[in-house]
């Protein structure tokens, strides 16, 4: 009696839900039509002026991440006001719309994707900057390239993430490069490591990663370039999320006698404490090498006086070193009162070949709003473009063709430039 | 039972929401509600565990991720398999199940606060282990995309609206999977054991069974919400299913009211809705007045003064079951409620019994 | 060998951390059979209470000569004040109402404090770790093949010693043997004349005091808190408890000494250790519950009905 009961609910229950599918397969269909209506909406705003057309900036915002994020926003976000200012073609207006993807402080893949689909169902919305991390940016890619949006990221660094036999994995649209970006990625940074590493005339290195996609990521490929190199990687070990302790770890890495530490992550993911600790069990002899996860201040105040002799290298210019950059940092100064980061001038860049990539859509549609197509042919286009950080434009891959990076030594508590490296090809 | 005068009540919502993507083309919204729908199954399936049999579950992270996992690699190029959703909704939320029993198996000589803390090593231990074996699991990258449910050949993807009206859908069908068993003999059982285990032994009740059945249960409800939730994101990573999310579930319930499912699914919307909508909505409302202030970072904040209030002030939840505030109300030996209540029920210990403690 | 050694010293300091914390959840386990989920992040909270402290005397360094003595005493002292008195306002608020209630409320009521503490901690203090001055000098003792840090056998020191003090307390002083009729037989203690209320009051502003003094000791040893520290901390140190027997005094230490030294030789010995660690010390916690619940040397009792 009672199961038959149940029996009836639950196909009850079932058949409103295919009902319910069916009904929304044509509410789709529905949906996919209204995104040409800006077209529509661009054209009768040419007499009202001003229509917004806007770009979607995604970055961590809050929490310990944002000190990342806010001098990125910044920078894509000056861009976007210096455009306004010379004026847009057409009368247009461009709105920076930006989305916050840390959650609980830390920037988080989910939210990432969350996001980006939120941009992706706002025709309004022609082009994406960011996100700053490799991890978000993996979660987010299948969705900018199914939807065919420009996305450029200022620091996204993993190289996986436009090459490598994952990179194409399960895209819609394979063909298509949607995803851009305008640093230098990993396997150059990590490549540079191991070649700087070899320059200091290291031989045998401990490769440590905090588990995350950058991190590992970074790791991995020091790993393979050191090797090839003709140095040892004696061991690879990866951090628990959230320890504190590393002295068993480094003992059993001090016992196996290597003459570099090598770290993929960031200060506050174990690299700082790292560091630290390397003191503590007596190997401040040993030099301690990461990427541009420890450029921040957070690893010179917590790994204090055992920072110092520390290198990393920066996958970006030095901007104080180049002439192109210096209406870029007083412009950024007049602007905002949070610090310039490394990532601000990236920033600025992406979101500046954006802007002409948009501008030069509209020009071609006759002044009225282009459609997403469009804009993501020319910014696929862009080359020799003059920014604050050099000529760059694309590759076949979406990664930039003016790879520079920098190398900074840790003296006394503070940064020290070493040399800047120009790996355009 | 009084389900004669609850249908209508509990038929309605299940024709009107569908119909909400026609009246809303937000998809943004839609998409919102998606994501409550998938915490809607979540805590559904933790209502079973929970609420129904008062076992506690601080690890109920770990299903939403074996659910979620199993679609990431038996639905995307990660191995070349790719079986269908349709398929995987039943597949995973059998995985989830025989994970329930496995990981509820060596618990059940446990007493409650062990139980708890038993859970939450595992609920430790699940994501940690699909984060460090690397080479099924890509790490901390990740498994992504994943395939995309299609139905009759047409591919869902990217409009939230489909995946919406699935998410419905398996509301209902765990709402009335939920509804029956709750007044099943094995609901009967979870009933008696929640209120006193020695008793409800010695009453010729199975406890083992019923307990690992209400483990196994509860387990599929999370594969069920997982396999919507990775398609629908076309993502899992390991950092997903943190200890957060288990006591985000649980909050939900806490304050719907433990073991009613209507209960349940008004205080897990009423989070996500906080969380999805009313922080960031106040936040960026802030930021537009030039104020330096992100309500999103209060959200944890949030799930504590939840958890706290409504165990001092109101332990049976805003829309309580009744046996629930019957248990937590007498416990307290507030005379008048209990005498009120003894009125209505017989089960249970007696005033002063629960004391021991 | 060497290594071996070595890892033991670094086990056992890493293990006298977990111990100080757990001599706390043990205690108020065993007067009201309360898992205090939120003890592990009163222990962060002792940090940086105790980080207040020392920016508040001007503290940013290694301190020397008696100043260190004046700086060390009045920190762990504040610290320790701040904490007990932390403890004792959650029993007050939170706890105290749900004595009598169904065991899993005040359990659900612990996780919700743990939550609230440390958003209040990150709040206070931001999301990122916050660096905490170095106070105590460390030399190395080189002991043969190993080396130890001064702050390492200070950590080391404090727990054994503290087990001991508590052991003292609760044997041989009136309170304590109040505290031990409470865990019998709270009824029957409240009708010999033993206030309950104060009686599990002073419970917690122990236990939380110890959390305290722990939250110092991590600072100075690590240099650095972070306000989600106690979360994992905690939770190794109610494996600790669990480990050593719920209850037990000298259980609670000697299970935070084997927890630390665990986590240090499987770091050592698994090969790429260090990400398996966490699972290693869960593993440990649910197998023990599941075959030994009553731990190393606590006394297997039936469940009270």
């Amino acid at each position: 009696m009672r199961l038959g009961n149940a029996a009836v609910r639950v196909l009850a229950g079932l058949s409103i839900g295919v009902l319910a599918v069916g009904c929304s397969s044509s509410s789709t269909t529905s949906q996919s039509s209204s995104a040409s209506s800006p077209a529509a909406a661009g054209d009768n705003s040419n007499a009202s002026g001003g229509t917004p057309i806007k770009i979607g900036i995604e970055f961590p915002l809050s929490g310990g991440d944002a000190s990342n994020g806010i001098p990125s926003d910044n920078g894509a976000k000056l861009a976007i006001q210096e455009a306004n200012k010379a004026g847009v073609p057409g009368g247009f207006t461009f709105v920076a719309d930006d989305l916050d993807d840390a959650v609980q402080g830390t920037h988080d893949p989910a939210q990432g994707a969350q996001n980006t689909k939120t941009f992706i169902s706002d025709s309004a919305v022609l082009a994406m900057i960011g996100p700053f991390n490799s991890n978000v940016a993996k979660a987010e890619i299948p969705l900018t390239n199914d939807a065919g949006l420009a996305q450029i990221s200022p620091a996204a660094t993993n190289p996986g993430l436009t090459k490598g036999p994952d990179a194409k994995k399960g895209l819609t649209h394979p063909d298509v490069i949607a995803f851009f970006r305008v640093c230098t990625t990993d396997d150059k940074q990590g490549a540079a490591g191991a070649t700087f590493a070899k320059e200091l005339g290291k031989k045998k290195a401990f490769v440590v990663d905090d588990n995350e996609t950058y991190g590992k990521g970074l790791a991995d490929v020091f790993e393979e370039q050191f090797k090839a190199g003709g140095g040892t990687v004696l061991g690879h070990e990866h951090l628990n999320k959230g320890q504190g302790d590393f002295k068993a770890l480094l003992t059993k890495i001090k016992s196996q006698g290597p003459d570099l530490v090598f770290y993929g992550g960031t200060s506050v993911t174990g690299g700082a404490l790292l560091r630290k600790q390397m003191g503590d069990v007596g190997m401040s002899g040993v030099t301690f090498f990461g990427g541009d996860g420890i450029s921040d201040d957070n690893f010179l105040t917590t790994a204090g006086s055992s920072a110092n002799g520390s290198y990393y290298t920066l996958a970006a210019p030095e901007l104080s070193k180049l002439p192109s950059a210096a209406n870029f940092i007083k412009a950024y100064a007049a602007n905002f009162k949070d610090p310039i980061g490394p990532y601000s001038a990236n920033s600025y860049t992406a979101a500046k070949i954006e802007i002409a990539a948009i501008e030069a859509a509209i020009k071609a549609n006759g002044n009225k709003v282009p459609d997403r197509a469009a804009v993501l042919k020319n910014v696929a286009a862009t080359h020799g473009f003059a920014s604050p950080i050099g000529t760059v434009g694309f590759d076949a891959n979406g990664d930039t063709t003016a790879p520079i990076l920098s190398l900074y030594k840790i003296e006394n508590g503070k940064a020290v430039f070493v040399k800047q490296v120009n790996l355009s090809t | 039972m009084k389900f004669g005068r609850e249908r209508p009540f509990a038929v309605l919502p299940f024709l009107v929401l569908p119909l909400v993507p026609l009246l809303d083309r937000n998809n943004s919204h839609i998409d919102f509600l998606t994501n409550a729908g998938a915490f809607i199954l979540l805590a559904l399936g933790l209502n079973i565990v929970v609420g129904f049999a008062g076992l506690l579950d601080l690890g109920y992270a770990a299903f939403f991720a074996i659910g979620s996992y199993s679609y990431a690699m038996l639905a995307s190029q990660q191995f070349g398999i790719h079986i269908p959703f349709w398929v995987m909704l039943f597949v995973a939320s059998v995985i989830a199940a025989i994970f329930g029993i496995l990981l509820g198996a060596p618990t059940l000589r446990l007493r409650g606060d062990y139980l708890a803390i038993v859970t939450l090593g595992f609920g430790e231990i699940v994501p940690q282990t699909f984060l460090n074996l690397t080479q099924y699991t890509n790490g901390p990258n990740g498994i992504s995309p994943l395939d995309s449910p299609s139905l009759f050949g047409h591919s869902f993807g990217f409009s939230a609206t489909p995946y919406y009206e699935v998410m419905l859908a398996l509301i209902a069908l765990a709402v009335l999977l939920a509804t029956n068993l709750q007044s099943s003999r094995l609901g009967r059982a979870w009933m008696a054991i929640r209120e006193d285990e020695l008793a409800a032994r010695h009453m010729g009740i199975n406890t083992t069974t019923a307990k690992l059945a209400a483990f196994a249960l509860g387990a599929s409800f999370s594969g069920l919400a997982g396999v919507a939730y990775a398609a629908k994101l076309s993502l899992v990573s390991p950092d997903q299913f943190q200890f957060n999310v288990s006591v985000l579930v649980l909050s939900m319930l806490v304050l719907g009211g433990m073991g009613n499912i209507w209960g349940v699914i008004v205080g897990s919307f009423t989070l996500s809705f906080i969380n999805g909508f009313l922080l960031p909505q106040s936040t960026n409302l802030a930021h537009s007045m030039h104020l330096n202030l992100d309500f999103t970072n209060y959200r944890f904040m949030l799930y504590g003064v939840i958890l706290v209030a409504m165990m001092l002030f109101r332990p049976e939840g805003l829309i309580p079951s009744k046996q629930r505030r019957a248990e937590f109300r007498e416990a307290k030996l507030d005379p008048a409620l209990a005498a009120e209540e003894q009125g209505e029920y017989t089960l249970g210990p007696g005033p002063g019994a629960g004391t021991g403690g | 060998m060497d290594v071996f050694l070595q890892q033991l010293v670094n086990g056992l300091s890493l293990g006298g951390i977990y111990a100080l914390i757990a001599l706390g959840y043990t205690m108020v386990y065993g007067i009201i059979e309360l898992i205090n989920f939120a003890h592990g992040d009163v222990y962060t909270l002792g940090s940086f209470f105790a980080l207040a402290v020392l920016t508040g005397l001007g503290v940013s360094g290694e301190v020397h000569g008696p100043a260190l003595i004046g700086v060390v005493l009045v920190t762990v002292l504040a610290a320790m004040l701040c904490c007990g008195l932390t403890g004792v306002l959650i029993e007050r608020l939170a706890y105290r109402r749900l004595r009598n209630a169904p065991r899993l409320a005040p359990l659900i009521t612990a996780i919700g404090m743990s939550f609230i503490l440390e958003n209040v901690m990150q709040l206070w203090r931001g999301p990122s770790p916050v660096s905490f001055p170095s106070v105590i000098p460390n030399p190395i003792v080189h002991l043969g093949p190993i080396d130890i840090g001064a702050k390492q056998i200070l950590v080391i020191v404090t727990a054994v010693v503290m087990m001991f003090a508590l052991q003292l307390f609760i044997y041989r002083t009136r309170l304590g043997k109040a505290m031990r009729a409470t865990a019998q037989d709270r009824d029957a203690a409240q009708l010999m004349g033993i206030d309950i209320n104060t009686t599990i009051a002073l419970t917690f502003l122990i236990g939380s005091a110890l959390a305290g003094a722990a939250g110092f000791i991590s600072g100075v040893y690590y240099g650095t808190t972070w306000f989600f520290n106690g979360f994992e901390a905690g939770l190794k140190a109610f494996t600790a408890a669990v480990l050593g027997g719920i209850g037990n005094i000298a259980g609670a230490m000697l299970g935070g000494f084997l927890i630390g030294l665990i986590e240090a030789m499987a770091t050592q010995y698994i090969p790429q250790g260090a990400q398996w660690t966490n699972v290693v010390v869960f593993s440990v916690l649910v197998l023990v519950l599941i075959f030994r619940p009553s731990g190393l040397l606590g006394e297997s009792l039936p469940e009270k009905v």
